[in-house]
């Protein structure tokens, strides 16, 4: 047996007996794939949704155009970030591990290189499942055929190696070559904005309504975009069984694979150099996940960060935690609240919104509102993972002030406890300049985005003193969830007993009635919790 | 002074640590030594109050997890955490504030300028290599003036000047009647500064010596050592 082979037949085998040995970890993948599995079948059982009616509400042409939008824009958003990342850090085709054992062993490089690609293949193929648990939904949703849903998901895949590859060859021509570096960025971004500068600009010209949007978002020019393009052209030629262009790009996609691979076998086989840093960064952010720290290099990147003016210059004992945390911000963002998850947080909202109301114009504000907030809240969950209450557990320091405990908790809390608050109010001020709503309704939308801030931090608290700050990942990321949804359920069903009981009796303002109850159970529920669990930080474990 | 009373640490089933009980008085450096895995690190985190444990620790008197305990106790970690995003400084200031301390500065001062970190005050804890946030995380340590200071294998990543800065400084600690653990495996790095040594093996203390015991019997401490932690013979 070959020493590849050797590596991933123990690799294969190591890793159904770990899971054999902690059954926790079986159970959880289990679960997993029963909630997968019920996901697709449910997706494809399920009746009319209120998604699925608007999408079999329009005309034929605009169905289709809407599936081919979205499939396009999913494959941009794939490619784009990953291809600018891999200017500065490589990919992920090998571990440290791979780096220290295999990369120093006599082996040949071009074997190195395939093992790398059949990882990376292994790890699609995972992905590919995971997308198949949406199979049934897409079915169900635009009356696909499941083989149509098949080669979406396949696309997905196929397009998913091509970037990694494409983002190899990236970093080989531009490592230690700045100039080429920016050039290569300037392509990337050149490519990005003219698409949108297409989209937008075809949209201006014909007028923006329903029609014209589909109609912008599926022209051809589009399909012409290298990679990303290309693979929609590809897919959509087979789906709409246009043989030329299938052919075409078909030939495209086999081309750029099969030209990346010898350029990377033949024009650098010395690779190794430009995996290593990629696979150092990415060993740091797995093992930083695994250990649940978030260092601001795993956020930030490695961009200069502008000192300013220095001093904390306020707070005392616990105090000095909260005004650490407000130089901190400052140093991420000079606006200081203000930073990439509001302005993120205010696209969501004027993309649901608006898009809610060129959708259904007839439909009533408050709904628009209920409907954003509703997703703005569950949106959240993906920003509070990088709160500086939960970078302050990993030092020693929080421990170590001699202050009361709830005092240090509440304290290093404070800012991910706020920030929530000025987001929601920001974003859904922005949104009322576009939707004229009830004030109440706006109010009380931002009110209850940022006590849902307050919950996800509370769970966290009280699921870190369930399980433990040391306990792995996935143990801690069950518990996490639970306590979540434990936590969130009886406010939700307060506010559909207030919603139901008095929709109508104090005018037009549903948002306020469903989410009032929710606010105020999420900010009592919160204490509750911040109290309960105020000795959190007696100890480190 | 440090009073450790039945020290038991467990992860799972596993003895981390396993019945510790001894002391180190005002003013005596302790060494705790021991190969990899055999509970120091464990001990230290104990007796600074970063893990839960069966059995008794107090600093001067009072509980170590006590506000009391914390104001008096200085640690500096294996693995240095500055703050990615507060400068060099800032971390001064910040330890200054939460531990509520007045006229700081020059000591501060002094601090930085002992460890060479002057001419990077302004610098961000990100932007500074291993050695230089271990020197962050020994400063911010003493800046409170401890009676009592927890070091988890100081001299690691130290460049020579910092590290004979550092031996100074315990020597300075040590007429102030700091007392001060040291926890290592490399014996030889701070032979000259030991008043008392723990040899840890398993999670148990195998073997403990005064500085004056060793003296008058002239008994070889390096040759007790791997005695020890290659298994051949424990405590006579």
């Amino acid at each position: 047996m070959t020493a590849i082979s050797y590596l991933i037949v123990m690799n294969v085998k190591n890793a159904i007996l770990d899971t054999l040995r902690h059954p926790l970890k079986l159970i959880l993948y289990l679960l997993i794939i029963i909630g997968m599995v019920y996901g697709a079948v449910m997706g494809f059982a399920a009746g009319d949704t209120d998604a699925g009616e608007f999408i079999r509400g329009l005309t034929a042409e605009s169905h289709g155009r809407l599936l081919s939008g979205v499939y396009l824009a999913v494959l941009f958003f794939i490619s784009i970030p990953v291809m600018l990342k891999g200017l500065s850090s490589g990919t992920s085709f090998f571990s440290l591990s791979d780096v220290h054992n295999l990369f120093v062993a006599p082996v040949s490089e071009r074997l190195i290189l395939m093992y790398g690609i059949g990882r990376q293949l292994a790890t699609m193929l995972i992905l590919l499942i995971t997308f198949a648990a949406y199979g049934g939904m897409l079915i169900n949703t635009f009356n696909l055929e499941p083989w149509e849903t098949l080669l979406l998901i396949v696309g997905i895949g196929l397009m998913l190696i091509l970037v990694q590859l494409t983002t190899l060859i990236i970093f080989t021509l531009s490592c230690c070559h700045p100039i080429r570096a920016t050039i290569i960025k300037y392509i990337i971004f050149a490519t990005a904005f003219g698409s949108v500068g297409i989209v937008v600009g075809n949209l201006f010209i014909n007028g923006i309504t329903l029609e014209n949007t589909f109609q912008s978002i599926t022209l051809p020019v589009l399909e012409w975009i290298p990679i990303a393009g290309w693979m929609h052209g590809f897919i959509f030629g087979i789906m709409e069984q246009d043989t030329m262009r299938m052919l075409i790009f078909g030939v495209l996609i086999i081309v750029m694979i099969f030209s990346s691979i010898v350029a990377l076998a033949n024009f650098n086989s010395d690779f190794y150099e430009d995996v290593l840093s990629g696979a150092e960064g990415y060993h740091e952010f797995k093992e930083n996940i695994r250990s649940g720290k978030m260092s601001e290099r795993m956020l930030m990147g490695d961009r200069k960060i502008k000192i300013g003016k220095t001093g904390i210059n306020r707070g005392f004992g616990a105090r000095a935690i909260f005004y650490k945390h407000l130089k901190e911000g400052s140093r991420r963002s000079k606006l200081m609240f203000f930073n990439i998850n509001t302005v993120v947080l205010i696209l969501i909202t004027l993309v649901i919104g608006l898009g809610m109301r060129i959708a259904m114009p007839a439909v009533d504000p408050t709904i628009i509102y209920l409907a954003v907030s509703i997703i703005c809240a569950y949106v959240q969950f993906f920003f509070s993972a990088a709160s500086d209450w939960v970078k302050e557990l990993t030092k020693p320091y929080i421990y170590l002030i001699p202050d009361s405990a709830v005092k240090k908790l509440v304290m290093a809390a404070a800012t991910g406890l706020i920030k929530p608050f000025t987001d929601g109010f920001i974003a859904f001020f922005i949104l009322s300049a576009f939707i004229r709503g009830e004030l109440c309704d706006i109010l009380v939308s931002a009110l209850v985005y940022g006590s849902f801030g307050s919950v996800y931090i509370a769970a966290n608290i009280l699921a870190q003193r369930l399980v433990g700050v040391d306990s792995t990942g996935g143990v801690f990321i069950t518990f996490y969830m639970s306590v979540i949804v434990l936590t969130l359920l009886p406010g939700i069903i307060l506010g559909v007993v207030v919603l139901s009981q008095f929709a109508g009796v104090f005018g037009n303002i549903a948002t306020t009635l469903f989410d009032l109850p929710i606010c105020l159970w999420n900010m009592l529920i919160s204490a509750v919790i911040f109290l309960a669990c105020r000795n959190l930080l007696d100890n480190s474990e | 002074m440090i009073n450790v009373s039945h020290l038991t640490k467990k992860y799972n089933r596993f003895k981390a640590n396993d019945n510790l009980t001894f002391t180190v008085s005002d003013g005596e450096t302790a060494v705790l030594a021991g190969p990899n895995g055999a509970g120091k690190s464990t001990a230290i985190k104990c007796i600074s109050g970063l893990l839960r444990f069966d059995g008794e620790i107090e600093i001067c008197g009072y509980k170590n997890k006590s506000a009391q305990a914390k104001r008096i106790l200085g640690y500096v970690p294996e693995i240095p955490a500055p703050y990615e995003l507060l400068t060099v400084w800032e971390h001064m200031e910040f330890i200054a504030r939460a531990y509520r301390l007045e006229n700081w500065e020059n000591r501060a001062g002094e601090l930085m300028r002992r460890f060479e970190l002057m001419d990077k005050r302004d610098k961000l804890g990100k932007e500074l290599s291993k050695g230089m946030q271990q020197k962050i995380s020994i400063c911010c340590a003493l800046l409170i003036e401890p009676k009592v200071v927890l070091f988890d294998e100081p001299l690691v990543g130290l460049d020579p000047h910092a590290i004979k800065e550092l031996k100074l400084m315990f020597g300075e600690m040590k007429e102030k009647g700091t007392t001060i653990i040291i926890s290592t495996h490399m014996l030889e790095s701070v032979e000259d500064i030991w008043d008392r040594v723990f040899i840890m093996m398993n999670g148990r203390i195998e073997a403990e010596r005064s500085r004056k015991q060793v003296e008058e019997t002239g008994e070889n401490l390096n040759e007790l050592f791997f005695r020890i932690t290659e298994g051949r013979t424990g405590e006579e």
